[in-house]
């Protein structure tokens, strides 16, 4: 387990005497720093040379309740790549304020913004703090515990309710007149205006939030120089649907059909986060039966050829070669075959459990994987051949969109951006969970970080993949019908059931996720008592950080890019607005 | 496990001259192309031709009837309940809301049980059936954990997908649409589903063989389905 010693923490309370140590007996120690030496402190652990804690993960607030005060708590999640280890510092935001941290990493700027939009803490310093999901005039801040989950319903919107082709549904099952608040036009105007304030071109060209280009609703505003973009800002929240606050009031297992919906692409990968956390919450991830790791790894392997596949697709017809669209849905729907027949659907998954898996592999199973894992080379190599060696694909694609090394972790980007610039950072290498550990695979790195790199590392990640799924299978093979899928605890205190009546956590924070095919999708959990519903759920979006990069790639470069930078960083909506 | 270098020059090496000169990488590109040309069409015609979903498949719900086919402890979980003992074709449901308490959407859910309205001497005295069970799939995202907190697997997924109404009112299905979509959905797939004892059997496969849409869609080359473990049959 990637985490920081309790003798490194020790170490720390030296040094600084006002830090304190939250002990844990699962592993997971965070220390507790008060507001006035947090930005020292921080800055301490970036640059000292034992500690090097230089990549940010994430930087999230936790609301304690209204009685408690003060209320809020900044917790900052930070990665060492030199001594793979992770730590948590948490801060008391008292007076809802905390200082910034973008002038440290530039990736808290919208971690921040999102903090301001869903708890209403105000940082001290940033450049321009304004709402980053909802629409500026939005007078409430949803994430706090006094917000209720249905909302204020205060606009009334009667088309809801077609009285007349309709009779009458009684109870819950009707429709109400009201609706929570909805932006308006004025509303969406203000809201473009104040996130690029000092505009300097006449025209701002929007793009999106409809367009196919943009791969879900994303609106761009670009301020441009003749072709070349001189400005660039994202709105996002289009798609925002309070997954973290649904997830406060459901349970864990209830929680694993919405992530589904989050990066619906790899959804089976979404799950896998969520499953990892809670069982390293629960201290029983190491206990999972081998027979549900390895399913686990090899349909999430398997997830990621699909969600790669869909990518390689939709970014060659963005390019202009509508052929290779149509060669990869070929394959994407055998494996979505082979979905459908094990987990009981294509796209919206929900096959993964806190425990294991909900049902054994059926009849055939790996007969259909390993028929599908035999031909996919092959396929890979037409696609190689009509797009790697290219003159169009080289053009559009080399030197575009460069991430160096220290973007890299000034950012927090995860996943293939990540490896691409040269950093192989891989939570699958780093944390070891599920059967990764026990399967051979290489971490495709690139050299100079631009879209080209990008695009190589993918190829080779699915690659990989087809690898991870063969020695799966394998090991699958030698196991007998009768092994279990699903984790029995023997301890009585906990429960866990695979249709997630009762399943409950312990007391205790944890931050684990999964190296999905957009990046990290870590979750912080974090319990102030045993209890079934998760006091906050936080998920820390590897799409939402990578897509932060795009406005400081965008500038300087022709609009035409736009669509290579997007494409390579791959992000997917659902997941960047949860 | 190890970190494998990709990028130009490195395992991809930059266009040569004469590949250049002569657009060899284009005709590279349109071999690849013309070739898929000459393959069999891979497209299912939609709505003459379909595919069979899986037996997994989670589609719209239905309620099972008793059939002969209960689980061992049936009988109990009646019992338990106070439910009066369902007969041949009347519904395995006994209103314990399971399927509510495992839903993320418990509001798609409005089940009753009323009690018989019999004289004190009735041996049915006292105990209870279910009068409502209106299930709203407009709010479902057929995660399929209802069917798996159900202890007497009375609510199934079913393999119907066409679920389009003119109005919200079409997808609030009631207690006998529900039935009624089990009971054919049980006729016509049952023994692919379940064994005897309504348990997902081991000999469960992961779709029809015989399907040829399904053998379209995979290059009409569909895998040959063996036992996927070694002790399997």
């Amino acid at each position: 387990m990637s985490w920081i010693t309790l003798d490194k923490i020790k170490k720390l309370q030296e040094q600084f005497d006002f830090v304190q140590i939250n002990e844990s007996d699962k592993g997971f120690h965070s220390v507790e720093v008060p507001k006035e030496n947090f930005k020292q402190f921080v800055q301490f652990l970036k640059e000292d040379p034992d500690y090097r804690f230089k990549m940010f993960i994430d930087w999230t607030i936790v609301d304690h309740g209204q009685k408690a005060d003060p209320r809020f708590q900044g917790v900052l999640i930070l990665f060492s790549p030199e001594y793979k280890e992770r730590i948590i510092v948490k801060t008391w935001a008292t007076e809802e304020t905390l200082p910034t941290l973008t002038d440290i990493w530039a990736g808290a700027k919208w971690a921040e913004r999102e903090a301001w939009d869903m708890f209403g803490i105000k940082f001290e310093g940033h450049q321009n703090l304004v709402r980053m999901f909802m629409w500026e005039t939005y007078p409430y801040h949803p994430l706090r515990k006094d917000f209720p989950l249905k909302g204020y319903e205060e606009v009334e919107l009667p088309s809801l309710n077609e009285k007349e082709r309709m009779d009458q549904l009684e109870g819950l099952q009707n429709y109400s007149r009201m609706h929570t608040a909805l932006p308006t036009l004025e509303d969406l105007e203000i809201t473009q205006k104040k996130r690029m304030p000092n505009k300097k071109s006449q025209v701002v060209l929007n793009w999106g939030p409809l367009h196919p280009g943009t791969h879900g609703t994303i609106w761009f505003l670009f301020d441009m120089e003749g072709e070349y973009v001189q400005e660039c800002d994202i709105i996002i929240g289009q798609l925002h649907r309070g997954v973290e606050k649904l997830a406060e009031n459901l349970n864990v297992q209830q929680i694993i059909p919405y992530t589904d919906r989050m990066d619906y692409i790899a959804s089976m990968n979404e799950n896998h986060s969520v499953c990892v956390a809670a069982e390293k919450l629960l201290g029983i991830h190491e206990k999972i039966p081998e027979k549900a790791k390895y399913i686990r790894t090899m349909l999430a392997e398997l997830s990621r050829i699909n969600s790669h596949l869909l990518w390689l697709g939709t970014y060659a017809l963005d390019l202009g070669a509508l052929t290779m669209f149509l060669y990869t849905f070929r394959e994407r729907e055998k494996i979505m075959d082979i979905f459908e027949g094990i987990t009981g659907a294509r796209f919206t998954i929900n096959y993964f459990r806190v425990g294991g898996v909900y049902a054994d592999l059926p009849y055939g199973a790996l007969d259909a994987i390993e028929h599908f894992i035999k031909d996919f080379p092959t396929r890979l190599n037409d696609y190689e051949t009509l797009l790697t060696r290219n003159r169009i694909w080289l053009r559009r694609n080399i030197d575009v969109g460069i991430i160096t090394e220290e973007d890299v972790y000034s950012y927090g980007l995860t996943g293939a951006v990540a490896r691409a610039s040269g950093v192989p950072y891989d939570l699958r290498i780093i944390d070891k969970y599920d059967a990764y550990g026990e399967v051979e695979f290489d971490v495709p790195v690139g050299e100079k970080g631009d879209s080209y790199d990008r695009y190589l590392v993918r190829i080779e990640e699915m690659k990989q993949s087809a690898r991870i799924v063969q020695q799966c299978i394998e090991k699958l093979r030698k196991m007998s019908k009768n092994d279990p899928f699903f984790f029995e605890p023997e301890d009585k205190k906990m429960k866990i059931t695979i249709d997630g009546r009762g399943t409950k956590l312990f007391k205790g924070e944890v931050y684990a996720g999964a190296d999905n095919p957009r990046g990290e999708l870590g979750v912080y959990i974090f319990m102030p008592k045993d209890g079934i519903k998760p006091h906050r759920f936080r998920l820390r979006s590897g799409a939402f950080y990578n897509l932060q990069i795009f406005p400081k790639l965008m500038v300087g470069r022709p609009i035409a890019d736009a669509i290579t930078i997007l494409s390579t960083i791959d992000p997917v909506v659902g997941e960047t607005d949860r | 496990m190890g970190i494998k270098k990709v990028g130009l020059n490195r395992n991809v090496q930059p266009q040569t001259l004469t590949e250049k000169i002569f657009f060899l990488d284009f005709m590279k590109g349109l071999k690849t192309t013309i070739k898929h040309l000459f393959r069999k069409v891979i497209t299912v015609d939609f709505p003459f031709e379909l595919v069979e979903p899986a037996p997994r498949f989670r589609g719209v719900h239905g309620l099972r009837n008793v059939d002969g086919t209960e689980k061992e402890d049936f009988d109990a979980w009646v019992k338990k309940l106070k439910i009066k003992p369902p007969e041949m074709g009347e519904t395995r449901c006994i209103a314990c809301k399971f399927c509510q308490a495992a839903c993320p959407v418990p509001e798609i859910f409005i089940i009753k049980a009323e009690k018989l309205d019999v004289p004190e001497d009735h041996p049915h005295h006292g105990l209870k059936v279910l009068s409502q069970f209106d299930m709203d799939l407009s709010k479902c995202m057929f995660c399929g954990l209802c069917t798996l907190a159900c202890p007497t697997v009375c609510i199934i997924h079913t393999d119907v997908y066409d679920l389009s109404s003119y109005t919200r009112r079409g997808w609030v299905l009631n207690k006998e649409t529900l039935s009624k979509i089990a009971d054919d959905f049980i006729a016509r797939r049952g023994k692919e589903k379940y064994d005897e004892k309504s348990h997902w059997p081991d000999w469960q496969k992961i779709w029809d063989e015989a399907d040829t849409a399904r053998a379209k869609a995979w290059d009409n080359n569909p895998p040959k389905l063996g036992p996927n473990y070694a002790d399997q049959q």
